[in-house]
């Protein structure tokens, strides 16, 4: 590990833990279904950057680039089909509010 | 060689997706047969197959793939259980082209299973369960009901975060391995001076993994899914899906790369014990005879988990044959339950009961699999219990032995009291008219049903070829 790599880990860190925490609140905090999807991408962006971060350091930027599209190409299949469960919800409830989600009962 | 087991699923899927005439009605004989030959592969180990030399295709695929006994006998089970929903789906739609969309997103999770099974690259691991997970959640919300897509969202976020936790423990393990194959990451870890990152590592990936497994606590979206999902559908996720997810893959990283050690091994029994008990308590309380079935498979799934986390040669072996028995019964019971909700358009145990004299193939397969749950001699569900419960004996955790023994009696009771509320008893009032069901749903039955007598008589038979060679994944 370079002194030059070291000195870029921590920003890298700090800003990688903020998205993490930005995504989990706007998760956390919302209603609406489709705010949950934005606050799930940004989890999983930030997860992409820590992966880059991490071939960085260990001396591996090839390698994890390789992993970070496949990575890309996942995440869009997931969020295509959580959108088309969204909007399927939606046609159905008339709403994108996650409180209606409750008709499943024993 | 082992390419193939991915490769040719997605090939037929393409093919079958042509735009010419004639191929929709060739869709079930492909796939069918596909998962057929898959089961007989493993069943016949010396034949033409594994000795065909295909040097050109070799060149073309270079895949880094491994097969072991742990792998085999999920080969098998995927093929079969496979087989089993593609059977069901073909009877279940109605029409050709849900049909095709079915057999197409069956075929996806098959390539992706066998993936999951076969690779050594924890981020191909990665890719194939994502694979897997994407037609889950497409084909539990196959028919767009409400309920069902309700289930799925749910499952969509809680699997999305376990990928992410997974994905998150990935790259910590990347900062000190520099590559993703499992020895790789083996070694490093092994070797590395940071404790602390190792156990975050562990940590982080093992908590995805029981939100892939839905085991207590994260079990909150494995009973929705399975109890709105279409009938063929739970089948394939309760016989498989989530089994090669969650509990195969937590088998296969804890061996491969976080080396089998003490403190993951009493997290583990920890996990497994208090999933034994609260999936029971529950089922118990269910009054859905789909939902009792998805709580009980957590219970059982807990089984699995603390035969594993004992850590002996004899747990292992024991895990991995209750793996498959669970696999074979518990996907008898979603069959037998896809039976009561196509003839009688409920599965609310108070509505039903005394079904027994009216689909009398249903009901004796249904006893015979649910005796097998709850672990009754001959069935085989007794003899894999048995082996856990000695293994967790000789290990020393007897208290966690008391609860597996104790958890079966609660099993007992929850199935005991479904065969009587569903089966036994007068028929209620509108249940006069009810028939047998339609072929579609009574040949997998008793293609289970044979194999739940076949496995319990012939237990030593398995044990010697398959599940205590799968017992040596642990060094």
């Amino acid at each position: 590990m370079t002194a030059q790599a070291l000195s870029l880990f921590w920003p890298y860190c700090i800003f990688i833990i903020m998205l993490v925490i930005i995504g989990l609140y706007c998760m956390l905090v919302t209603y609406n279904l489709i705010r949950a999807l934005i606050g799930l991408e940004l989890l999983i962006k930030a997860i992409t950057l820590f992966l880059i971060l991490a071939g960085y350091i260990s001396g591996h930027p090839v390698m994890t680039q390789a992993l970070v599209i496949t990575l890309i190409v996942i995440e869009v299949v997931v969020i295509v089909v959580a959108t088309g469960v969204v909007l399927n919800l939606h046609r159905q409830n008339q709403s994108l509010d996650v409180r209606k989600l409750r008709t499943i009962k024993d | 060689m082992l390419y193939l087991f991915i490769i040719v699923p997605l090939f037929i899927l393409m093919f079958l997706n042509l735009p010419f005439r004639g191929l929709k009605r060739a869709a079930f004989w492909l796939a069918a047969a596909l998962c057929l030959f898959q089961m007989f592969l493993v069943l016949f180990p010396d034949s033409f197959f594994w000795k065909l030399d295909f040097a050109w295709l070799d060149h073309l695929f270079k895949f880094d793939l491994a097969i072991d006994g742990l792998g085999e006998i999920m080969l098998f089970c995927i093929g079969l259980v496979v087989f089993i929903s593609v059977f069901m789906g073909r009877y279940i739609n109605a029409d050709a082209d849900e049909k095709l969309n079915f057999f197409s997103l069956l075929l996806i999770a098959l390539a992706g299973l066998n993936g999951i099974v076969l690779v050594k690259d924890v981020f191909s691991l990665y890719v194939f369960i994502e694979i897997t997970s994407v037609s889950s959640f497409m084909l539990i919300s196959f028919y767009k009901r409400r309920e069902a897509l309700e289930a799925t969202f749910k499952y969509l976020i809680l699997s999305a975060i376990a990928t992410i936790l997974m994905l998150a423990s990935i790259s910590l393990i990347i900062l000190i391995s520099g590559g993703t194959s499992f020895s790789l990451m083996h070694e490093a870890i092994r070797n590395s001076p940071h404790d602390f990152l190792g156990i975050f590592a562990i940590g982080m990936f093992l908590s995805g993994l029981f939100i892939k497994a839905g085991l207590v606590p994260f079990h909150g979206w494995l009973v929705d899914a399975y109890s709105s999902a279409p009938s063929a559908v739970s089948v394939f996720l309760a016989g498989i899906a989530t089994k090669a997810m969650g509990i195969y893959t937590l088998m296969r990283v804890t061996s491969a790369i976080f080396g089998f050690s003490i403190p993951i091994g009493n997290v583990l029994m920890l996990i497994g014990a208090v999933s034994i008990i609260i999936g029971a308590l529950d089922a118990l309380a269910q009054n859905d005879f789909k939902r009792m079935l998805a709580y009980s498979s957590i219970s059982q799934m807990g089984y699995i988990v603390l035969g594993f986390g004992c850590g002996t040669a004899l747990g292992v072996a024991g895990a991995v044959f209750h793996l498959f028995n669970h696999t074979i019964f518990k996907s008898l019971l979603f069959v037998n339950s896809a039976a009561l909700k196509i003839q009688t358009g409920t599965s609310r145990m108070d509505k039903l009961g005394g079904l027994a004299r009216k689909m009398p193939l249903t009901a004796v397969s249904s006893l015979l699999a649910g005796l097998s749950t709850a672990g009754i001699p001959p069935l085989p569900g007794f003899w894999s219990k048995l082996i856990i419960i000695i293994a967790l004996w000789g290990s020393g955790h007897y208290a966690y032995a008391v609860i597996a023994v104790l958890a079966s009696l609660i099993t007992l009771a929850y199935i005991i009291s479904m065969q009587r509320r569903v089966f036994f008893g007068e028929p209620a009032g509108e249940m006069e008219n009810v028939k047998e069901a339609s072929p579609g749903v009574i040949l997998p039955t008793l293609l289970l049903t044979l194999i739940v007598i076949v496995s319990g008589l012939f237990f030593p038979f398995i044990l010697e070829n398959f599940a205590l060679p799968a017992g040596m994944i642990i060094k």
